[in-house]
């Protein structure tokens, strides 16, 4: 290997880790957003997004049974904000075979958080058959680009209490997803005491801002740098 | 009589335009309607940005098209690396923006390490042309992405320009964008 190929294999690979840090610091890593996210739709939308908000939507949907086993699916509420996602056989097959019905519905009313600070709508989701034993669906939540997400999914069944069930991570920007066993109402949120929601499992916002500032460093300052370098080697050949 | 600019003022003119359509595109985005076909129109228009150039310029020579290939694959799994090791499922992109997202990409390396890092290069050199196009790129996603979001898209403009600069290929990053695109 010549020196020049070394030379650039050492910069390519100095470019692999600089992408993977920064990659690393904010969920998902490269998102190129073919479109822009579209508003979040809140139940009760904070201050800053009273005048334009839209009401949030449900959703539902059937799904078949076939040879005694209810058929893989995902269902989504119709502005896409909430989601459940599950395999074959994931839940009980009515006895007369019928298919089983799945709902979405944000919630207006729920029980107090206390010491959870909500960060997305409360969903609740409800099914004409119950998960099977030891079986789980994935609940899938959109957040909003507006607030600090949130760190976990919390749900609660009946009158609650709200518990935690864990963060799966989620490859779309601005989406938290969890498994549970099964269905309730569930919302995306971290605690109250929290100084930061999921970010800082992430690296906190300190880290993307560092790492911005290198990148604009490096790309700001190199490219005189490369302006300066190139007129001082023509300048040599003309002196040569 | 017709004056052309000095060859480092058309790269930064370039540039600009580059930038300026991906804004367009963001902002006309805004309005619900037709946005298949605005993101279509803006993939487009940004491949006209490589028009004039021989192939070889733009680092789309015929020569080691496998090799090319491969090594696009190579940088989509380091672009989608990040993303899959935090994989939990999720919603994927719709199928109809599927093309969509095909022709933006391609738009989107045509412009900013074909035309713009071609044309930076032969005015200033190789360092200027991987840092200039990395910069025009960032700048162009300034309106789609939240600020935290930049860091990323910066380094993965400066890994895809990196390569661009190393092998002499931009069809490495063509495939490696359209795949990740595709994927998130």
């Amino acid at each position: 290997m010549t020196r020049t190929a070394r030379r650039r294999a050492a910069l390519l690979a100095l470019a692999v880790v600089a992408y993977a840090i920064a990659a690393w610091a904010v969920a998902p890593g490269f998102y190129d957003g073919i479109a822009p996210p579209a508003p979040y739709r809140w139940v009760s939308p904070p201050p800053q997004f009273r005048a334009a908000n839209q009401p949030p939507l449900s959703g539902h949907a059937t799904i078949r049974v076939n040879n005694g086993r209810v058929d893989p699916g995902s269902v989504f509420t119709q502005d896409g904000q909430a989601a459940i996602s599950f395999t074959p056989g994931a839940f009980v097959a009515p006895a007369d075979g019928s298919q089983v019905t799945i709902q979405i519905a944000p919630q207006t009313t729920f029980p107090d958080p206390r010491d959870i600070q909500l960060a997305t709508n409360v969903y609740c989701f409800t099914s004409t058959a119950p998960l099977g034993s030891g079986k789980d669906a994935l609940i899938t939540l959109q957040y909003s680009s507006g607030l600090p997400a949130p760190g976990d999914v919390y749900m609660y069944e009946g009158n609650g209490p709200w518990r935690k069930i864990g963060n799966t991570g989620s490859a779309a920007p601005f989406y938290i997803a969890a498994r549970t066993t099964a269905l309730g109402c569930f919302a995306g949120g971290y605690p109250r005491n929290a100084s930061q929601a999921a970010g800082a499992r992430l690296g906190g916002q300190t880290l993307p801002i560092i790492v911005a500032l290198a990148i604009l460093v490096v790309v700001l300052a190199g490219i005189p740098l490369a302006v300066l370098r190139r007129r001082g080697d023509a300048g040599d050949e003309d002196e040569g | 009589m017709v004056v052309l600019a000095p060859a480092g003022m058309r790269a930064v003119g370039l540039a600009a335009m580059a930038v300026i359509l991906e804004w367009a595109r963001v902002l006309a985005l805004r309005s619900p309607d037709r946005q298949a076909l605005t993101l279509i129109a803006g993939g487009l228009a940004l491949c006209l940005l490589g028009v004039g150039r021989r192939p070889a310029e733009l680092g789309l020579a015929a020569t080691r098209l496998p090799e090319r290939l491969i090594g696009g694959l190579a940088l989509a799994g380091i672009l989608l690396l990040p993303a899959a090791v935090r994989w939990g499922g999720g919603p994927v992109l719709a199928p109809e923006f599927a093309v969509v997202a095909v022709a933006v990409s391609i738009g989107e390396e045509v412009a900013f390490r074909g035309a713009v890092f071609a044309a930076l290069e032969q005015s200033y050199g190789p360092a200027a042309a991987v840092l200039g196009s990395t910069a025009a790129w960032t700048l162009a996603h300034a309106l789609s992405h939240p600020p935290e979001f930049l860091p990323a898209v910066a380094a993965a403009g400066l890994l895809l320009g990196a390569w661009r600069w190393a092998v002499r290929d931009l069809v490495g990053p063509i495939v490696g964008h359209v795949l990740a695109d595709l994927a998130l």
